[in-house]
């Protein structure tokens, strides 16, 4: 079975058809996806500013990353929950273009980098490293790179 | 021709409509997406659910920069977008609900700022008044609004 096989067979399953045939659910997942992500972005942002010194600083550095990394994890899990639901969906639209595959690949990286600071932060590191710094900013460029790649879908032509 | 029919005809409309739109519109979401996440992480102290541990003033006096840098950011691009196709914009009820609500947002934020403020240091390291968890729970309710009837734009 191909790939376009297999999203054939997928948007013929019970649950693609409900979500195809129930009028708003789309736009409606797509928001809680969007709602979930500006939790995450913000939290990414907080993390990032309080890595640059630029700003949190009354909080200590493993106590913030504690909190922060744990509200990016949960928020993934209903990013993932939200993107598969739309995937399931739509599966031509995204499982067959290339913009799917670029995003899956930054959020792969942007994943290890978060993984990376977190453990960087809970050992104390109260001055943190230049490298350290460069990862932060690096986690927000992906995140950015992210929602271009995730708003692209709907302009780009499948394969 | 109206004011819109004019500003839809404008150089720089012309060149969102045909050629910019996928990237200013992709501009607009993450800066919505810094707006509304910094503003719910404020809320969620306005309401007690978190960041307990740091005074109501600090938090807000170290994201609201952030946030209202995003805004402009937001305010910059969704006014491209709108002009890409103002006069259709216009005709559409999602759009004209989603100002309505940026408007009530604003006055909610406005009114927090000139009223319940002015009382922070009795509530600043504690539990807000009634008064600043109700701001805290409006603007939940306006943002999470906003972003529903944006998306919603692009389905009518």
């Amino acid at each position: 079975m191909d790939l376009n096989q297999f999203n054939d067979w997928l948007s013929a399953t019970s649950l693609s058809q409900a979500i195809q045939l129930k009028l708003g659910a789309i736009p409606a997942i797509q928001t809680v996806h969007i709602l979930a992500l500006s939790l995450l972005f913000a939290a990414a942002l907080i993390l990032a500013l309080r890595f640059a010194g630029r700003g949190l600083a009354a909080e200590p550095l493993h106590l913030l990353a504690v909190r922060f990394t744990r509200l990016i994890w949960v928020m993934l899990i209903l990013l993932a929950t939200s993107g598969l639901l739309l995937i399931v969906a739509e599966p031509h639209r995204t499982l067959a273009n290339a913009m799917f595959y670029a995003k899956m690949i930054m959020l792969a990286v942007v994943i290890a980098l978060t993984l990376w600071l977190a453990a960087a932060a809970r050992q104390q590191h109260e001055r943190t490293s230049g490298v350290h710094r460069a990862g932060a900013a690096l986690t927000i460029l992906l995140w950015i790179g992210i929602m271009f790649a995730g708003r692209f879908i709907a302009y780009y032509e499948s394969f | 021709m109206t004011f819109f029919e004019w500003l839809q005809e404008t150089p720089v409309a012309l060149v969102v409509g045909q050629s910019w739109f996928p990237w200013v519109e992709s501009a607009h979401v993450v800066f919505l997406a810094a707006v509304a996440g910094t503003i719910f992480t404020v809320d969620a102290r306005l309401l007690g659910f978190a960041s307990r541990q740091l005074r109501v003033s600090y938090l807000a006096t170290q994201l609201l920069p952030w946030t209202w840098a995003a805004f402009i950011g937001a305010v910059i691009t969704g006014v491209m977008l709108f002009t890409a196709n103002a006069v259709s914009y216009l005709d559409k009820t999602p759009f004209l609900i989603k100002m309505g609500l940026l408007l009530l947002a604003g006055l909610n934020m406005l009114y927090f700022q000139l009223v319940t403020w002015r009382g922070v240091a009795q509530w600043d390291s504690g539990r807000p008044v009634p008064a600043a968890r109700a701001a805290g729970a409006i603007s939940i309710i306006t943002w999470v609004g906003v972003i529903t009837f944006g998306r919603w734009i692009g389905f009518v």
